[in-house]
Order: C-alpha cells, then sequence, then structure tokens
C-alpha cells in the first residue's frame, strides 16, 4: 500500500467519522422519541398493567398472558376482521378516484387547476373535522342529505346506526378525505410522463383506452403501488372518523383494531392488553410493508 | 378572564361563609399559592367561577380551575390520578370514576378533614349532604373522598303533555303505561314517541331492574355479571323495541345534547334521563315546549321502581401538595350559603345538600311549568341512597361491563342478534373484560 493511499483512506475514516458526529444528535434524539415508547411498550406488553392496580406494575410472572387473552378475544377477533374491510375497501376506491381524477385533471388549463386545489380540500382539513362534516350529513335530523333526498320523497335509514350501511358510512367519508391524496401523486407522475411515449402510442394508432391501459398504467405502476401503500398504513390507523361517527357500533360493526386498543387503554385502564395488541398490530403492519415493498420491487432497477 | 364586579353585600356574605373556618382567622394565610382545580363542563362551574374573586380576596390564593369535556376530563384526570402526580388539587370525582379511583388510594381520605375541628367548622354541616348522592363518594369502611356538587336524578319528561291529554293518555306510571302511551302519541304532529342518547348502560339499567333483573350480582363485594339472566333478555328484548319502534331514526347515535334538542324542539315526546337533561325543556331560551313540558317519576316495572341517580362531587387528588388549600376551597364552594346564592342568582337544579333542596329558593327554582320538580329531585335521590341499587354503577370495572352492554343493546336494537343471543354474548364478553381485570367471579 503506497502512502498516498493509506494517507486517502485517512481522509476517508475521517469524513466517516464526521458524518456520524453530524448525524449522532438527530439519531439520539430519533431513539428518544420513538424508540423509547416502542421498549416500553414492548415492556408493558408483557406485564398485565392496569392502571387501578398498582401491583400489576413490572409484574412479569406470566410474561405471555396477554397474547394468550388476545387469541381467545372474539371482539379482537371481529375488529381484525373489520379493519381488514376497511382498509381493502378505502385503499381500492382511493386508488380508483384518485387515478380517475388524475387522469381528467392532467391538464394545463387554468380552470382544471382550479378545480385540482379545490379537490385537495378534505386533505388538507384538520381530521377531526372531517368527521364532524361527516356526522352532520349522516345524522338524519339535521342532514342536508337526508333532507335533499326527503324532498325528492326517498327515505334511507341512518347510516351510521344501520348495520348494513355504517361500515360503508366510514369508508365513503374515508374515500371522500383522503382521493387527494393519490390524485395528487398521480398526477404529479402523470406530468413527468415522457412525451415520447404518448407520441409513439399516437402513431401506432393507440385509442384512448389503449393509450391509458398499455401505456399510462404501466408507466404509474410504481406511483400507484407506493400511494397504495402509504394509503393502507394510513388506514390501518383510522380513527377520527370512527370515534366521531360511530364509537366503533352499532354493536361492534365498524370497531378497528386500534380502536379496539385505544378503548382498552384509556376507558378501561388496561395498558398492557392494550400494548400486547398495539405489538402485534406493529408487527403486521411493519410485515405487511415489507411485502408489499419486495412486490412492488422498491430500490431495485428492472 | 373577566370577573364580574362583586358587591360589597355578595363579598361580606362570602366573607361570613369562610369566617366560619378556623384557619381563615389568620389574615390571607395562603398568600401566592395557586390552587389548580379541573372538572367537566358544567352550568354549575360557570356559575362558581364568577364568585372565585371572593375566596381569593379572602385566602390570598388564585384559583386556577379548568373545565374541559366530559370524557376529555374523565381521560386526563384518570391518567394524572393514576401518577399520583401533583399538578391538581381539586379535582371532579366522577361518578362512574368513584369506585375505581377511591379504590386505588387515589383520592384523601375527607372524613379525617371533616372531623378535625381546626379545619372544619360544625356548623358546615357534612350530615346536610343527600345519603344518596354521597354514596358514592365513599369507600366500604364509610369514609369520605368527596362532596356532591351535582347529583341527577332520572325522572320522565313529556315534551308535549298537550298532545297526551288530546290522546286521553296521563303520564304513565308503568312499563306497560309508557309503551301505550308511546303507542299512542307516535307520529302525531311528526313526533316520535321516545327519544334516548346512547348510553344504553345508564338509560336502560332502571328498566332492566324494574323487571327483577341486575348487572351484577352482589356489587361491590361479588361482581359476577348478570346479563345473561332471563330477566336481562326479557328486559333489553323491551328496551331494544321501546328504541327501534319509537325513537327517531338515527336516535342510537344520539349524543345526550342531540336527544336534548329533539324534545326541545318538540320532535320526541318522551325521555327518561338525569333532571339536568330535562330542566333545560322549560327553562332554556330556545325550548319550544317551555308551556307544555311536564314531569313524573321514572314509570315502574313489574318488580318496582329503580330510577337512575348519581353523582359528582369535588376531591383531593392524594398526590396534591396543597391539601388544606383545597379543603378550605371545597368548604367555601360547598357552603350552605354559596349553594343557596348560586340557586337563588342562577336557579342551579342540582344541588346535593338537603337544606338547599327542601328550601324556598329551590323549590321557587324547580317549579316548572307550575310542577314541583323539586319534590320529585329529593325522592329519587333518597330511593338510591336508602336502598343502594346504584352501588352497580361505582366499581372500578363498570366502565369495561358499561361498554359491553351499550354493543349488547344496539344489538339488539338494529336486529343484528335475537336477544337471547345478543345477551348471552354480553355476559360472556363481560365474564372475559372481568377476567381481564383480575376480578374473581363466581365459578372462576
Amino acid at each position: 500500500m503506497t502512502a498516498a493511499s493509506v494517507r486517502r483512506h485517512g481522509v476517508e475514516r475521517a469524513r466517516t467519522r464526521f458524518f456520524q458526529l453530524c448525524l449522532a444528535p438527530s439519531l439520539a434524539v430519533l431513539a428518544v422519541i420513538t424508540l423509547a415508547p416502542a421498549v416500553f411498550l414492548l415492556v408493558s406488553s408483557l406485564t398485565p398493567l392496569d392502571l387501578t392496580r398498582p401491583e400489576t406494575v413490572g409484574d412479569f410472572s406470566r410474561p405471555l398472558e396477554n397474547f394468550r387473552l388476545m387469541l381467545a378475544d372474539g371482539r379482537l377477533g371481529n375488529s381484525v376482521w373489520v379493519q381488514a374491510k376497511l382498509s381493502f375497501w378505502t385503499v381500492l376506491l382511493q386508488l380508483l378516484i384518485g387515478f380517475g381524477l388524475a387522469l381528467l385533471l392532467n391538464s394545463r388549463d387554468r380552470m382544471i387547476e382550479a378545480l385540482r386545489t379545490v379537490f385537495l380540500i378534505p386533505m388538507v382539513l384538520p381530521p377531526i373535522v372531517v368527521a364532524i362534516i361527516w356526522k352532520v350529513i349522516y345524522t338524519p335530523d339535521i342532514s342536508p342529505m337526508h333532507w335533499g333526498l326527503s324532498v325528492l320523497g326517498v327515505t334511507i335509514p341512518s347510516l351510521i346506526t344501520d348495520p348494513d350501511w355504517a361500515l360503508t358510512a366510514i369508508i365513503i367519508a374515508d374515500t371522500w378525505q383522503w382521493f387527494p391524496f393519490t390524485m395528487l401523486m398521480t398526477l404529479a407522475a402523470l406530468q413527468m410522463m415522457p412525451q415520447e411515449l404518448i407520441d409513439a402510442a399516437k402513431v401506432d394508432g393507440a385509442s384512448a383506452w389503449q393509450m391509458t391501459w398499455h401505456v399510462t398504467l404501466p408507466f404509474l405502476r410504481g406511483v400507484l403501488l407506493v400511494a397504495g401503500l402509504f394509503r393502507l398504513i394510513d388506514s390501518i390507523k383510522a380513527f377520527p372518523l370512527i370515534f366521531i361517527l360511530t364509537d366503533g357500533g352499532p354493536g361492534s360493526l365498524t370497531e378497528v383494531t386500534n380502536y379496539y386498543s385505544f378503548q382498552q387503554a384509556f376507558n378501561f385502564s388496561l395498558l398492557g392488553y392494550s400494548s400486547a395488541i398495539t405489538v402485534v398490530l406493529l408487527a403486521a403492519s411493519i410485515a405487511l410493508s415489507w411485502v408489499i415493498i419486495r412486490a412492488i420491487g422498491w430500490g431495485h432497477r428492472d | 378572564m373577566t370577573h364580574p364586579r362583586i358587591a360589597r353585600r355578595s363579598l361580606l356574605a362570602g366573607a361570613a361563609a369562610l369566617g366560619a373556618t378556623p384557619a381563615l382567622g389568620q389574615a390571607k394565610p395562603y398568600a401566592g399559592q395557586t390552587l389548580n382545580g379541573a372538572a367537566f363542563q358544567s352550568t354549575f362551574f360557570e356559575y362558581l367561577r364568577g364568585y372565585f374573586p371572593e375566596f381569593e380576596e379572602r385566602t390570598g390564593a388564585r384559583v386556577n380551575f379548568n373545565t374541559q369535556a366530559f370524557p376529555v376530563y374523565n381521560q386526563r384526570t384518570d391518567l394524572e390520578l393514576s401518577t399520583r402526580g401533583s399538578a391538581l388539587d381539586v379535582v371532579n370525582v366522577t361518578f362512574i370514576y368513584s369506585g375505581r379511583w377511591i379504590g386505588a388510594g387515589w383520592l384523601t381520605n375527607l372524613s379525617d378533614f371533616v372531623a378535625d375541628r381546626n379545619r372544619t367548622p360544625a356548623d358546615w354541616d357534612a350530615a346536610d349532604f343527600v345519603s344518596g348522592a354521597q354514596s358514592a363518594m365513599t369507600n366500604a369502611q364509610g369514609q369520605t373522598f368527596g362532596f356532591a356538587w351535582e347529583a341527577g336524578a332520572m325522572l320522565l319528561a313529556a315534551s308535549r303533555a298537550d298532545i297526551l291529554d288530546r290522546a286521553n293518555q296521563p303520564m304513565p306510571t308503568t312499563f306497560d303505561a309508557l309503551l301505550a302511551a308511546c303507542d299512542a302519541v307516535q307520529g302525531r304532529e311528526s313526533m316520535t314517541a321516545f327519544v334516548a342518547d346512547r348510553l344504553h348502560h345508564w338509560n336502560w339499567i332502571p328498566y332492566l331492574m324494574g323487571m327483577g333483573g341486575q348487572v351484577f350480582r352482589d356489587p361491590p363485594g361479588n361482581l359476577t355479571p348478570m346479563l345473561g339472566t332471563p330477566e336481562a333478555i326479557r328486559a333489553a328484548q323491551w328496551y331494544a323495541d321501546l328504541l327501534s319502534k319509537f325513537a327517531p331514526s338515527g336516535g342510537l347515535s344520539f349524543s345526550d345534547d342531540q336527544a336534548m334538542r329533539a324534545q326541545m324542539s318538540g320532535r320526541s315526546m318522551f325521555r327518561t334521563q338525569a333532571i339536568t337533561w330535562l330542566v333545560p325543556l322549560a327553562k332554556h331560551e330556545e325550548s319550544t315546549v317551555k308551556s307544555t313540558v311536564r314531569y313524573a317519576l321514572m314509570p315502574a316495572g313489574p318488580q318496582g321502581n329503580y330510577p337512575g341517580s348519581n353523582s359528582h362531587g369535588l376531591g383531593i387528588p392524594a398526590g396534591s401538595r396543597r391539601k388544606e388549600l383545597a379543603w378550605e376551597f371545597i368548604q367555601w364552594a360547598l357552603s350552605k350559603d354559596m349553594l343557596n346564592r348560586i340557586v337563588r342568582t342562577h336557579g342551579y337544579p342540582s344541588v346535593c345538600r338537603r337544606s338547599v333542596i327542601t328550601g324556598e329558593a329551590f323549590k321557587t327554582a324547580l317549579t316548572l311549568n307550575g310542577q314541583d320538580v323539586a319534590s320529585l329531585y329529593l325522592q329519587v335521590l333518597e330511593l338510591g341512597g336508602r336502598s343502594g341499587y346504584m352501588k352497580y354503577r361505582t366499581v372500578p370495572v363498570f366502565p369495561q361491563v358499561g361498554d359491553t352492554i351499550n354493543r349488547g343493546i344496539d344489538r339488539i336494537a338494529t336486529r343484528q342478534q335475537g336477544a337471547e343471543a345478543a345477551m348471552r354474548q354480553t355476559q360472556q364478553d363481560a365474564v372475559q373484560v372481568l377476567t381481564r381485570a383480575g376480578v374473581r367471579l363466581d365459578g372462576g
């Protein structure tokens, strides 16, 4: 090894050390605000921690008891099924509507640009405001929707208390709030689509439908999958709509897993059990994300 | 925040109430201290806030009293008390959490303060608080952890008695009569016959008990749930039918306020609920039924009359560092003089001191549309205190059992399940949540 290469290695090491030193404060803060609560969650999931029973703090005598109880908890199982239905339909609808509207709004026209901004409003509203808007829409005695339909001679039940409609009502509200996200991402990708691709398809005589199916959609595949992944992870965090609109009811028809976990912790003080549910939910979210990322082939070039 | 100007006479009256307290014989004994209090939003604290300057002037302490929405307050305080922190000196002792907070040792035993003549003058008269309102504030040994500032006594209110009269229906006194009256008025003048808010674990229980059922076998000693019994199944079916046949569309999701407004606007006829939600029918400026509202005791079932009653009190967290000052505040806020002033000035309808309830000012305030509602109120409070049937509600695990009840009634009223299947599932769920909370049950 020559003196020059030794000097170069020394400089490299010094640079790496410098970068590490620069990163250290941020990593330390990150560790405190994300890792510490996660560790607390994991540790408390191994105890029967109940705020009303001081003796349960630090009781590790049966560390897997919460997980055993979860297996026998029918309401938890139901909440997972409700979550699956909610996630499937909201992600699907948001992708379809977002993609469709992005295609329609992909133009430089001033009116269209203004319309684009209007479509973004639901996404920028605070979630609690969105929930209250839909509470008004779904409450028959004050609802403009129910009033309008009654004028037309149509009577419909209260959607949030009707067992056939309650989950659909949540899906509609969630889709309304979040389709602008997929629309925005799709629109951004569409505007970066190479003109040559479009021109080539036109020269080959492709119809609008063929253009969308064989050119646009394959080009957007990655963006749509990423948008879908984001929405899927976010759908698992659905909370304000359920809290305000249905409280998980009627019965347990709209009770999703994180809402059930919230109730265990903050209404019933069963922090240990709630932590165990949250740990499993977290693990499932990570596993799901990993599977989807693998399927997309994120980080790998074709 | 601005405080109203305090008249000299009011100041003297407040000082007289405080003057009896020995600790305040000295000049401004708490000067420089800040008393931190918290409660849920209520007109009582809005009224009381107007008098804070008197307390501050007398003691030298500053009062920092925050109120929040009911569920927000309960969650925050539950967490705060569980840490035994010192952030709060006076808290509202919420009825449904009282067993939990007292049982866990999160509140200060006020019996010691009451018994100490240096801290509490005899004429403060702790025994003047109605026993029914105080029962939730005590533990099994009879020690007191709070003093009630509000009591809820469940009554029956009919918003449009004129329609009842035209239908030749008296105010119902039994469950059967309630059904008959509902049948007679449903749909008249676009009214629904009944309305309730979504807290079935409060609204349904009087019907359960009236049909001979109960929530727990023998609370607080034996918390084995009794929700799958034939009586519970029958009562659940009866109440779910009442809701599905006679309540407004979407009524299952109604909050207290929504249900109250349905009655106030004359869109719904009957409601069985705590007096706080029924008085506005006669007094609220937006009420359209002031001249037609009528009140009665909760109807009785075949096995008797069990109107719900509850109370909220003021207590001192175990972790407070200003317990003496907090006790001064509680004595001042709940003195006979202060409560009489609040009743006289604002017509506050939910006080818990017998001497105030039986006084002229309260009777005048609770004479609603010509009816003496004060006596109905006292009857309900005494009923709850005498037999102790409300004990079920103050046990630490009631919130989770109440939640299973809510969901069970929902399932029946929305036809997801028949009453028998729904209540058997409710019983099973209740056993599961109680076991998870470490409660020992019969046969367990």
